[in-house]
């Protein structure tokens, strides 16, 4: 048992070195990584040994000290399960010399990206827990100086995250998991699901749907994004003041939208693909929880971690990144945090496969997409919706 | 021995032992006593400086400060925004060609609407909190005074617990409409309008209303009253002329207090009233959110004007009015049961009644639901979120939120806010009891803290006092226990002030006066004389200095960033997991024990001086 850990270190720091050589090709590194991946265990064990007692003994030595990791406070902290004791407990066992210190603070990336703006100096190392608008408004807002450094190609596993997954053009952000932003219902109310945009303004489901505050809540932000994807950035308001006119309910944030719902306020809320996994670990009525997709498609909205550009322990910071895109850290973040993990590589439970429910069109908008026209939707949006007219 | 023959007894020992004392003190002892108001003003200053006025305005310098240039741009457009002010932006714009198109569109505005749900929730918390102020005040029954320090419970209970409360007691499914379901009045639809803002603002801000009022019912002089009655006049006449005068500021004071924190409201809107019914200080929360200060710091300037222009004209008024000397010398109480049965005494007993039914719907249901919630898991009754507590703080990790911690810290919090703020509240208060224009003014800066949002006091201490500012090659950073007890002081502060200023105005100028030339130093005459008359007054700040601080949130989360001084009401908000509130109400049911308790405590505590 122990061997095998020492070999999968030996293997891994080979394929950081190569990776650094190889550079950004992602479609070649992804074979690579695939192979040593799915025959590392029996074909290659031999080659490996020749390389694993050096480099197994710089790794060791080179790892130590306290990593300092951002996030935000339920990935640590979270009643029901949440993935941060077992990461950091797991990374610590893998080196005895490391002390992972998680840091929750209140207003997560903006508490690091006013810092910066302010010149205060940042000593933490890693941040984890970042979407695509967050990247966006630290671009916007710091401009040249750089929050995050690029560390995708550094990282081993990499080339197991998903295509579709990639959000940051600079490769800075690392995908570790995605949710997919559906409708969930009850089906003892709801007799016919809505299965298009256009099917949710109908008379039948007035009053019927649970929404989020686009400002405030990422699902709500997700769901907004999703329309204009779909309809169009013509059309959405429009669709929207029409939504309106239909008894939506909006309310601040998914846990209160959630509430309202379980309270039995709508028979619709917006929420995850993955609401069955939980409902199932509750003992719930599953007919209440049922998943719906629109246009058969799911709006991904996946959560990424960065390296800090100002850390001082720059290989400790990559590979706890590295460990949270291996198998086992994909399969236990996955099941929970209740998302759906980033990779193509985790052997998720048959729990998971059972209830979780993936869209048949996962959209998402790029980086470039969103560049320039993010704040410009939401606002008209929060203006179209607000003040109580 | 009735209550009112206590409270002169008192009195007279006070002044007698304060007598002898006056001779006794030495020099240096002599010194600290003559200047102890200064000193303790000049320190007040400091606090108010460090933890709110050097924060907050270097938000503010965002409005008209942009990349580093000075500009009055952002300012000019958001208050041209019909979005914003309505029919005034055009005012404001010098355009007066698009009122009238805009009067019929969007008349009230951003501004507008949020002043309007501010006033229909004053009006709420008023007529819902004046009533039971007169039955505390007025009636003794068993338990009466547990009853009245319970009045403040609602105040201190973080909203995300009273929204839990108010979807499962008001909901579709929930017993409220059970109850009326069975009555045959059919299912109501109360949550996600207007309405449901307005009662819940009323949840917080009528026991405010009724907890000043009552403290002022209590120190009222009874004996004008007997005196106008033995003149002639009816009991209706003589409330009108003899007691609603001496009632009229304490009622001003919770309904100004009330609209203040309406107008600023955003954590009850999110959650029970929905984007649709946004208020200004939603819009200011998104901006901050998005880092858009300058349009952020506009907005909370013009919500600050509108505040402190509110508390500027109140204060005016109080100083008019204040000032006629008189005894606290309060009517006897009456019984539930009314000694001489009148149709007249008879028919307000059913009106009591009435008032407690309502009291049980608006307070009581939705707290006892949020209980009920505590104990209720997918298939019926449980203890698991308890045990989920029990199990966090014995095994919880170090980064992890322990109840018990939780527990501590806010009582430790609580008791330090109430010795920072009673000095700070009542030196404040001397210092502005009697003046001309210039002392108004000083005392509404003095209550900015009230008139400030929240978010905007939040974000100014993370970047002044968080992140540090950099003097003399040092970086000075503020963190920690010790700034949080001085953020929860100034918060709390104002309350101090605004229970006691107002009794202290009423006091009898001549018996301070002859201690003074008795040769007592000033402090010494406010300790011995003045303090012991107005004690109704200071036990309800003491009361209100402990509920800020058990409830604040804000500043208690950006302070304690990275250490272990969480609060009860952080940790309410840490336990809510995904698809579970369980462990959340868990928690928010101990907060609601320990605080109760403590409350009990605090009132009696101040109550045994006040006798």
């Amino acid at each position: 048992m122990k061997r095998r850990t020492l070999l999968k270190h030996g293997g891994t720091a080979t394929i950081v070195g190569l990776a650094g050589c190889t550079g950004g090709g992602s479609g070649g590194q992804e074979t690579t990584t695939d192979e040593t991946a799915t025959t590392g265990e029996t074909t290659t064990e031999a080659t490996a040994t020749e390389t694993t007692e050096e480099t197994e003994t710089t790794t060791e030595a080179s790892l130590s000290g306290t990593l300092k990791v951002a996030t935000y406070s339920s990935f640590v902290d979270a009643p029901s399960s949440s993935p941060g004791g077992w990461l950091k407990q797991e990374f610590e066992n893998r080196h005895p010399d490391v002390t992972v210190k998680y840091e929750t603070p209140e207003n997560e990336v903006n508490h690091y990206i006013q810092q910066a703006a302010q010149g205060v100096s940042i000593d933490t190392d890693v941040y984890v827990g970042m979407n695509v608008d967050h990247l966006i408004r630290i671009d916007e807002k710091l401009g040249q100086k750089s929050l995050f450094a690029p560390v995708a190609d550094r990282l081993s596993h990499y080339g197991h995250v998903k295509d579709g997954l990639n959000f940051d053009p600079q490769q800075r952000a690392v995908p570790y998991d995605t949710g997919y932003i559906s409708l969930v219902y009850d089906e003892s109310k709801i007799q016919k699901q809505p299965e298009t945009f256009q099917d949710l303004l109908k008379e039948r489901y007035s009053g019927d749907l649970i929404v989020q505050n686009a400002k405030t809540a990422a699902t709500g932000r997700a769901f907004l994004l999703w329309t204009v994807n779909t309809l169009g950035e013509d059309q959405y308001l429009d669709y929207w003041q029409k939504l309106k006119e239909n008894g939506i309910k909006m309310l601040g944030s998914w846990s209160d939208a959630y509430t309202a719902y379980e309270n039995g306020e709508a028979p619709m809320v917006v929420s995850y693909s993955t609401d069955q996994v939980y409902a199932h670990r509750q003992d719930k009525d599953l007919t209440k929880h049922r998943v719906g997709f629109l246009n058969d498609q799911g709006y991904a909205n996946p959560e990424g971690m960065a390296k800090f550009a100002g850390t001082d322990k720059p290989e400790l910071a990559e590979a706890f990144m590295d460990f949270m895109l291996s198998k086992q850290a994909q399969k236990q973040i996955a099941q929970l945090n209740v998302q759906y993990p980033a990779t193509d590589w985790a052997p998720l439970g048959a729990e998971f496969k059972k209830y979780a429910k993936e869209p048949a069109n996962p959209v998402t908008f790029t980086y470039e997409e969103l560049q320039g026209n993010l704040d410009g939707w939401v606002d008209s949006w929060a203006r179209q919706i607000a003040g109580g007219r | 021995m009735t209550r009112e023959e206590a409270g002169t007894e008192g009195e007279t020992t006070t002044e007698r032992t304060g007598a002898t004392r006056w001779l006794g003190p030495t020099a240096p002892t002599r010194w600290l006593e003559r200047h102890a108001i200064t000193l303790l003003g000049v320190a007040t200053a400091l606090v108010l400086a460090v933890v709110f006025y050097y924060p907050v305005l270097t938000v503010f310098a965002d409005a008209v400060r942009v990349g580093g240039a000075w500009t009055v741009e952002v300012v000019r457009d958001v208050l041209t925004d019909p979005f914003y002010f309505g029919v005034l932006a055009p005012i404001f714009g010098g355009e007066f060609g698009a009122i009238s198109e805009l009067a019929a569109e969007s008349p009230l505005g951003l501004f507008g609407f949020t002043a309007y749900q501010a006033l229909l929730s004053t009006i709420a918390s008023v007529l819902l909190g004046l009533p039971g102020a007169y039955v505390l005040s007025r009636y003794e029954f068993p338990g009466r005074r547990t009853l009245r320090s319970l009045t403040i419970l609602p105040f201190v209970l973080p909203s995300i617990m009273v929204a839990i409360g108010f979807v499962a007691f008001f909901g579709t499914n929930g017993p409220l409409n059970a109850v009326l379901t069975a009555l045959g009045l059919g299912p109501v639809n109360l949550l996600f309008t207007l309405e449901a803002i307005v009662v819940a603002h009323a949840f917080y801000n009528a026991p405010l209303v009724a907890r000043v009022t009552t403290a002022a019912w209590e120190s009222v002089d009874a004996r004008m009253v007997e005196t106008a009655r033995s003149l002639g006049a009816n009991p209706w006449y003589a409330f009108r002329t003899v007691l609603a005068p001496q009632l009229l500021p304490a009622v001003l004071t919770g309904a100004l207090l009330t609209f203040v924190f309406t107008f600023m409201s955003f954590p009850i809107v999110l959650a029970l009233g929905g984007f649709q019914l946004a208020t200004v200080e939603v819009w200011v929360y998104s901006l901050v959110q998005e880092l858009e200060y300058a349009e952020a710091a506009t907005l909370a300037v013009a919500e600050t004007v509108v505040s402190l222009a509110l508390t500027y004209a109140y204060l005016r008024y109080e100083a008019r009015e204040s000032g006629g000397g008189r005894a606290a010398n309060p009517p006897p109480r009456k019984r539930l049961l009314p000694e001489n049965p009148s149709p007249l005494a008879a028919l307000e007993r059913v009106g009591v009644a009435a008032y407690a039914a309502v009291v049980a719907v608006v307070f009581v249901g939705p707290i006892a639901s949020m209980v009920a919630e505590s104990v209720t898991g997918p298939s019926g009754f449980t203890l698991q979120y308890y045990e989920f507590l029990v199990q966090r703080q014995v095994e919880g990790a170090s980064f992890q939120t322990k109840p018990g911690v939780a527990v501590r810290n806010s009582l430790v919090f609580g008791v330090a806010t109430l010795l920072v703020a009673l000095p700070m509240g009542v030196t404040v208060s001397v210092l502005t009891a009697r003046g001309g224009r210039g002392t108004r003014l000083a005392d509404a800066a003095a209550m900015a803290p009230l008139a400030v949002s929240g978010v905007v006091v939040g974000l100014g201490m993370l970047r002044g006092l968080v992140f540090g500012v950099e003097l003399w090659g040092h970086r000075l950073q503020v963190t920690g226990p010790v700034a949080i007890v001085a953020a929860h002081g100034v918060a709390a502060y104002p309350f101090v002030v605004r229970n006691v200023a107002p009794l202290l105005g009423g006091v009898d100028r001549s018996v301070v006066e002859s201690a003074r030339a008795l040769g007592a130093t000033r402090v010494r005459a406010l300790l011995d004389v003045e303090l012991p008359l107005v004690a109704s007054g200071v036990a309800a700040g003491a009361a209100f200095a402990f509920a800020i601080s058990i409830g604040e949130f804000d500043s208690t989360v950006i302070l304690a960033t990275g250490s272990s001084s969480y609060t009860m009401p952080v940790a309410v908000e840490r336990y809510i997991g995904n698809r579970t509130l369980g462990p959340a109400t868990a928690m928010g049911t101990v907060l609601l024990a320990v605080t109760s308790l403590s409350f009990v405590v605090v009132d009696r505590l101040g109550g045994r001086w006040e006798a």
